[in-house]
């Protein structure tokens, strides 16, 4: 079978395995998003009776493969059933699908917390203060002043991090979810035929490629008074 | 608990130890080759040559742009497949491509194509006085790659280096997926076998974890020792 | 010219960047002893003249001969690639940012040369830099790295790595236009030595006063040519042509 055909054939299952990676990474990377402002906050300003665990926490994810948390998690949770039960929670944790996806909601997050706390400590000081000396509450310093700042000189390294969140979304095949690698598998197992990892590969370009383009506009579009003035 | 993890019949804790022996054998052989790779394609990147340099960018975007797992498939599956259309065609025996080789070619080149990078970026901040300065001595193209170039690229590429090297330490856990018998393969085993997996993976998971603070700590005594003779920002 | 006598000989020296030709055709000769110097405004093209002497600028055509050893330029290329290596070790080379090598301490930087190129061993190379680091008046800093020196000292360094080398000639691209002005004297006291001592010197350099006193032939490049040679004596008090004497009106 030539590459074409073999796209031919394939190509609903190909698309269907785009759209779950797309879902797993994506849902993965805003759900970590939503998370990982507030830890910075702690990482960075929080008493040593939190921030100790948060960077523990973080320095625990970043050292070990995601693929031994996703066994952890998935497989590891199995050990614990009957307690799961009790709580509601084992219909949770049976799903592959969501135990991959709390996999990298946990993952993600660690990342962002970490590249966050670079970009809160780019924030110059002297903004604090000015915003301070107005009167601000901590709150809206923290909204209005702070955190836009942060993340302007974050954003960058957040698009990486939402490209690596992208590849190793890769690891779900390995717990029989059928994602963009997943569905490959199994177009290989039927085929034996290499060029269903070419497709495979050329999608991953394409996805990553989409959203380098997308990271790049968003920047642009989100600040424009910045671009303006030029970043230094 | 303990006696789980203990040496000998008993407990997993040799076939534990026999996986991480596999795990860091695999890494320190994809080391060489990664390195090797990276200072091929940056060399390649920074040519004269508009058609190399574009071989280069292609290289390290593709690596770069693929889920490492995915690569890894491709040469167990590829090269496996290639190597049994030559046995075929001469005639003998179909082999079984070692996982090994697969896993170190694998990972070698995904860590050749981030390193490409990261060297790049360190050839391109040397200062060309430099090489000036060694050439006006008459030294030749190579003794000036060795001598001068690569020990200060060394130091601008260490900081990056040093993260590809733990990165390259997580990644070679994707490989007990093509069967190899390292540290996450023999979890699994152990998992499987105890029905104890939370156990086990967490014990993976710390081991993993020490490696990485090993790793960090050697090479922050690295960076310390390159850093000779440079005067930091304000001391 | 006596041939035999000569270190250095240069002929139709030509450089083009592009479409912009910056040397038109320099002869240039040095005799054991002497001390050149190249004068010239910005944009003359006395340092890229200077730079073509070993080769670190190929020139676009002309003929450099040191020693014994003798290269051809030609479309901007070497005939020889390993007779300019060659070419470049019987030619110190002190350059106006120093250069120094940073990963290597200060007796390093001077044993580089002589070990690696010049295949002397470890000892041998040691003595010898100390010796000269010592007269150059750095015998208590070999073992630092050039960062943690002045501008001057890191100079001082620089001459001392060239001198390894033992060199028929030693060329100086503006060696103290980098340096503070409070430092720039130590650094004309050494080569004032060097030139006593009957070291064959090619200078290009802005200290006029250096130039008027310490060399023994001055020339002055204007627009990519030589618009007046000579000896410093003649061409500092009564200049031959209208350039050089507003070059030197500043200064007089």
């Amino acid at each position: 079978m030539n590459p074409i055909e073999l796209l031919i054939q394939y190509w609903p299952n190909y698309l269907e395995g785009l759209w779950v990676t797309v879902q797993l990474a994506g849902v993965g990377a805003i759900l970590a998003a939503f998370l990982a402002p507030m830890l910075a906050i702690v990482r960075l300003n929080g008493h040593p009776v939190f921030s100790i665990p948060v960077r523990i926490y973080v320095s625990f994810i970043r050292g070990t493969p995601m693929l031994a948390q996703l066994f952890l998690i998935y497989y590891g949770s199995g050990q614990f059933r009957p307690f799961l039960q009790e709580w509601g929670l084992w219909s949770f944790f049976r799903e592959p699908y969501n135990c991959a996806m709390l996999t990298f909601v946990i993952s993600s997050t660690a990342y962002q917390i970490e590249i966050l706390r670079g970009g809160l400590m780019g924030v110059p000081a002297g903004e604090v203060e000015a915003a301070k000396a107005v009167g601000m509450s901590p709150v809206s310093l923290y909204r209005r002043v702070i955190f836009p700042h942060a993340y302007r000189i974050a954003w960058p390294a957040l698009g990486n991090e939402v490209i690596l969140l992208i590849k190793a979304s890769a690891l779900a095949s390995v717990v029989t979810i059928f994602d963009l690698l997943g569905e490959t598998r199994l177009i290989f197992s039927k085929t034996f035929d290499l060029s269903a990892y070419l497709w495979a590969a050329l999608l991953y370009l394409a996805l990553t490629a989409v959203l380098v383009w997308g990271w790049r506009r968003a920047e642009i579009l989100l600040s424009p008074q910045f671009f303006k003035s030029g970043r230094t | 608990m303990f006696d789980l993890f203990a040496y000998g019949d008993a407990g997993w804790g040799d076939e534990l130890l026999a996986g991480l022996g596999i795990t860091l054998q695999l890494a320190l052989l994809a080391l060489p080759l990664g390195l090797l790779l990276g200072f091929a394609f940056s060399t390649l990147s920074l040519a004269n040559s508009g058609s190399l340099r574009l071989v280069a960018r292609l290289y390290t975007t593709t690596m770069r742009g693929l889920p490492e797992i995915l690569t890894l498939f491709v040469i167990y599956n590829g090269v496996g497949v290639l190597l049994n259309l030559v046995m075929k065609s001469i005639g003998a025996d179909p082999v079984e491509f070692s996982p090994m080789l697969a896993g170190v070619i694998a990972l070698g080149m995904v860590f050749g194509a981030f390193a490409a990078e990261v060297l790049r970026g360190a050839f391109q901040s040397l200062d060309p006085g430099q090489t000036e300065a060694a050439q006006a001595i008459g030294m030749t193209p190579m003794q000036i790659f060795t001598r001068v170039k690569v020990p200060q690229v060394w130091r601008f590429a260490l900081p990056g280096l040093g993260n590809l090297w733990i990165n390259l330490l997580k990644d070679t856990a994707l490989v007990s997926v093509i069967a190899l018998d390292d540290l996450m393969r023999m979890t699994k085993v152990a998992a499987g076998f105890t029905k104890l997996p939370f156990n086990f993976y967490l014990a993976a998971c710390l081991i993993y974890w020490i490696l990485c603070l090993i790793s960090e700590a050697g090479l922050a005594k690295m960076e310390r020792h390159a850093n000779r003779g440079v005067r930091r920002a304000g001391s | 010219m006596k041939e035999q006598e000569a270190v250095v000989i240069a002929e139709g020296i030509r450089k083009s960047f592009g479409a912009v030709e910056v040397l038109k055709g320099i002869d240039l000769t040095a005799h054991a002893h002497d001390v050149i110097s190249i004068l010239g405004s910005s944009g003359s093209g006395k340092s890229t003249f200077l730079r073509c002497l070993n080769a670190l600028e190929v020139p676009s055509a002309g003929r450099i001969h040191v020693h014994g050893e003798e290269v051809l330029f030609k479309d901007g290329r070497p005939a020889d690639r390993k007779a300019v290596e060659r070419l470049r070790q019987r030619l110190g080379m002190v350059f106006q940012q120093f250069n120094l090598w940073t990963h290597r301490s200060v007796i390093e930087n001077v044993m580089e040369g002589p070990i690696h190129v010049l295949g002397k061993g470890k000892k041998e190379a040691r003595e010898q830099a100390e010796h000269i680091l010592n007269r150059v008046g750095l015998s208590e800093r070999m073992d630092m790295y050039p960062s943690a020196l002045s501008g001057g000292q890191q100079q001082r360094v620089a001459i001392a790595r060239a001198l390894a080398m033992e060199p028929d000639a030693i060329l100086f691209d503006e060696p103290t236009s980098a340096l503070d002005p409070e430092l720039v004297g130590e650094v004309l006291k050494v080569m004032n030595e060097l030139a006593s001592e009957g070291r064959t010197m090619i200078i290009v350099t802005h200290e006029m006063a250096f130039a008027r006193d310490v060399s023994t032939d001055v020339i002055f490049l204007h627009q990519g040519e030589i618009a007046e040679r000579g000896a410093p004596e003649k061409m500092f008090s009564n200049p031959d042509t209208e350039v050089f004497a507003n070059f030197i009106s500043d200064f007089n």
